[in-house]
């Protein structure tokens, strides 16, 4: 197969985060959408795409298995529930998946984060399976990163992120204790450090506020200048497939040994308003996992 | 004679004012005397309520489960009462250790608009043996027909009483008497009363509670809590002896203040320029500490920063926003 053919997927899920993916992909060249699935026929994401999607699947995953011939991989946004079931039919497929669920089954991926530490390296089987994470994960793990990697003897890790009230669905709502497990999961192992805390504030301002995830890192010893420096750099690299990604505090001296800094995520605004920042994150960093994988398996055949 | 009960915030709101130095020590000589006083409960723990302590918000010096253990042994009538926020606690980390430690009442907070997070943590404790109250915080940023529905939500996930708290000391009486009249004519539920003294009218808005029909009724020794303080719980009962709607004995309570007073004379909570300030535009006291900081810090105003604070109405726990919004302000 060669290297500028679409790559031929299908998104699982059409509430928020499917509808916005698929609205990106049918916009994207390096895609082609081949199916989206839900799970009703009256769902108002399957019928905003109607002609533009080949396969509009009501049924839910099982509707899906006469197409897998024409697929590659999947995004799924369904729920962590949901996912278990939908990754044994496609790993059994032979498919990739990229889970926007918080699962945990796949391998935690932070598109930045590539080659940088060992655990975030693409995988060489067809169907790998990888995980998004959360929100939060997706916004704090490049800083923790960026400073874990100038500070010696790190001693504990907090990230805490507040988002616009109306871009946290019922599932986030209802699950709020497994978007902090697994936010603290990912945090401990970018920072090697087991003392981790997660916490996640909902915003019900209007107008609705930005996507802002404070890092605070305390540390035997860490470089002030050095942390400043690392951390641009990534948060201009994270630019390139989160382009509303951006510093508002720069790393300071929160206390004696302990860093701070604030990144803030305006969305893109495609499907979502643009203070929807937590879902154009996890997006972002779904599509482009998807590439990078399918580029290194390729270039592997 | 009414029925209301008085629940003392004094070792948990109180540790807002302590900046969350509190020590077991202080938890077992003040439960000593609350035990002895008829309070019906003593809430305990980090200001921001279990698995709150962290940099966001306050480092707690001592642990949740010393504090907690301290009042465990004091506390042989009185009930032992935690305060939980969904996004700060979880189930597994924060709730199920406070239950095994004998903590008899759990009150699961949200902002007053977003009551759906509670779900899950109230219907898990619902169906263990504690009681279960449903606090919605900052309670004057929803009108009065959001504010039942958000309650009801708490109602059916199973709480027992639902507490509107004044998190900003920004309600007159008059606010207090509708909020609390509006629930019970609407939802067949206990309501619970929380005063902040940002405009000097906390014990006048419990009262204001009280004649309501409110049957639970929060106060702190000395006021001790985050920003201007909470409405004094001895003058509470001194106050309502007076119209002999509670059937309490003021001298206890003199006990408990008098230990507060004496113990913590430099950390007393009062109603300061900046306080009244923050009241009256309704932004949440606890950020008290911060903004006095960092306006310092960055040669600003603070009643400037409270006021731009409102504008974008900041909710409890962004701790992190207040430098943001200052840097802005001084264009930096």
């Amino acid at each position: 197969m060669n290297s500028t053919t679409p790559i031929p997927i299908a998104i699982i899920g059409t509430g928020n985060i499917g509808t916005d993916i698929c609205y990106r992909l049918l916009r994207d060249s390096r895609f082609k959408v081949v199916a989206l699935v839900g799970r009703r026929s009256d769902s108002p994401g399957l019928h905003m795409f109607k002609n533009e999607v080949d396969h509009l699947i009501a049924n839910g995953i099982e509707d899906l298995v006469p197409f897998l011939d024409e697929i590659d991989g999947a995004f799924d946004a369904t729920s962590a529930f949901d996912h278990k079931k939908h990754w044994d039919l496609l790993a059994n497929a032979q498919k990739w998946v990229i889970d926007l669920t918080p699962s945990k089954i796949g391998r935690p991926l932070v598109p930045v984060l590539m080659n940088k530490i060992p655990i975030m390296s693409l995988q060489n089987s067809i169907s790998s399976n990888y995980s998004m994470v959360t929100c939060g994960g997706q916004s704090s793990a490049p800083i923790v990163h960026a400073i874990s990697s100038v500070a010696t003897g790190i001693k504990e890790v907090e990230v805490s992120s507040s988002i616009a009230a109306l871009s946290a669905g019922p599932a986030t709502r209802l699950n709020i204790d497994q978007y902090i497990d697994s936010t603290e999961g990912l945090s401990a192992l970018i920072s090697d450090c087991n003392k981790v805390k997660a916490i996640l504030v909902l915003n019900p301002a209007e107008p609705p506020v930005m996507m802002r995830t404070t890092v605070n890192i305390s540390a035997v010893s860490c470089d002030l200048e050095q942390a400043k420096a690392t951390a641009a750099r990534i948060v201009s690299e994270v630019q390139n497939y989160v382009p509303g990604y951006e510093m508002v505090v720069e790393p300071y001296l929160q206390s004696l040994n302990t860093i701070s800094a604030t990144v803030k995520v305006t969305g893109a605004g495609f499907v979502l308003p643009d203070y929807a920042g937590n879902l154009d994150i996890i997006n972002s960093a779904a599509i482009e996992t998807a590439v990078l994988h399918n580029a290194h398996n390729r270039s592997m055949d | 004679m009414t029925d209301t009960r008085l629940y003392d915030v004094t070792l948990r709101d109180g540790n807002h004012a302590l900046r969350h130095t509190l020590s077991s020590k202080f938890v077992t000589s003040y439960c000593e005397k609350a035990d002895q006083s008829g309070v019906w409960a003593v809430e305990v723990g980090h200001g921001n309520g279990l698995g709150a302590s962290s940099f966001l918000v306050g480092k707690s010096v001592e642990s949740d489960t010393a504090l907690l253990q301290a009042a465990r042994e004091s506390l042989k009538k009185t009930k032992l009462a935690v305060h939980s926020i969904p996004g700060f606690a979880t189930i597994k980390r924060d709730l199920i250790p406070a239950i095994d430690f004998g903590v008899d009442i759990f009150r699961v907070a949200t902002h007053v608009s977003e009551a759906d997070v509670s779900q899950k943590h109230i219907e898990y404790l619902s169906n263990k043996n504690v009681i279960v109250h449903g606090v919605l915080m900052m309670s004057h940023m929803i009108d009065i027909n959001g504010l039942v529905a958000q309650a009801k939500l708490m109602k059916n996930y199973g709480a027992s009483t639902v507490v509107l708290m004044d998190s900003s000391g920004f309600f007159i009486p008059k606010d207090v008497s509708e909020r609390v009249s509006a629930i019970k004519n609407e939802l067949d539920i206990e309501v619970g009363f929380h005063a902040h003294n940002n405009l000097g009218l906390g014990v006048g808005n419990a009262l204001s509670a009280i004649n309501e029909g409110a049957s639970l009724i929060d106060g702190a020794s000395m006021g001790l809590g985050a920003g201007a303080g909470n409405a004094q719980l001895e003058n509470i009962v001194a106050a309502s002896s007076r119209e002999s709607i509670l059937n309490t004995n003021v001298y206890s309570f003199l006990q408990m203040s008098k230990l507060v007073e004496e113990t913590y004379t430099d950390k007393l909570p009062r109603t300061t320029s900046s306080s009244t300030q923050s009241g009256l535009v309704g932004v949440f006291s606890g950020y008290a500490p911060q903004v006095i900081a960092i306006s310092e810090e960055l040669g600003m105003d603070t009643n400037t920063l409270w006021k731009e604070m409102a504008k974008r109405k900041l909710v409890a726990g962004q701790e992190s926003m207040i430098r943001e919004i200052a840097q802005d302000l001084m264009n930096l």
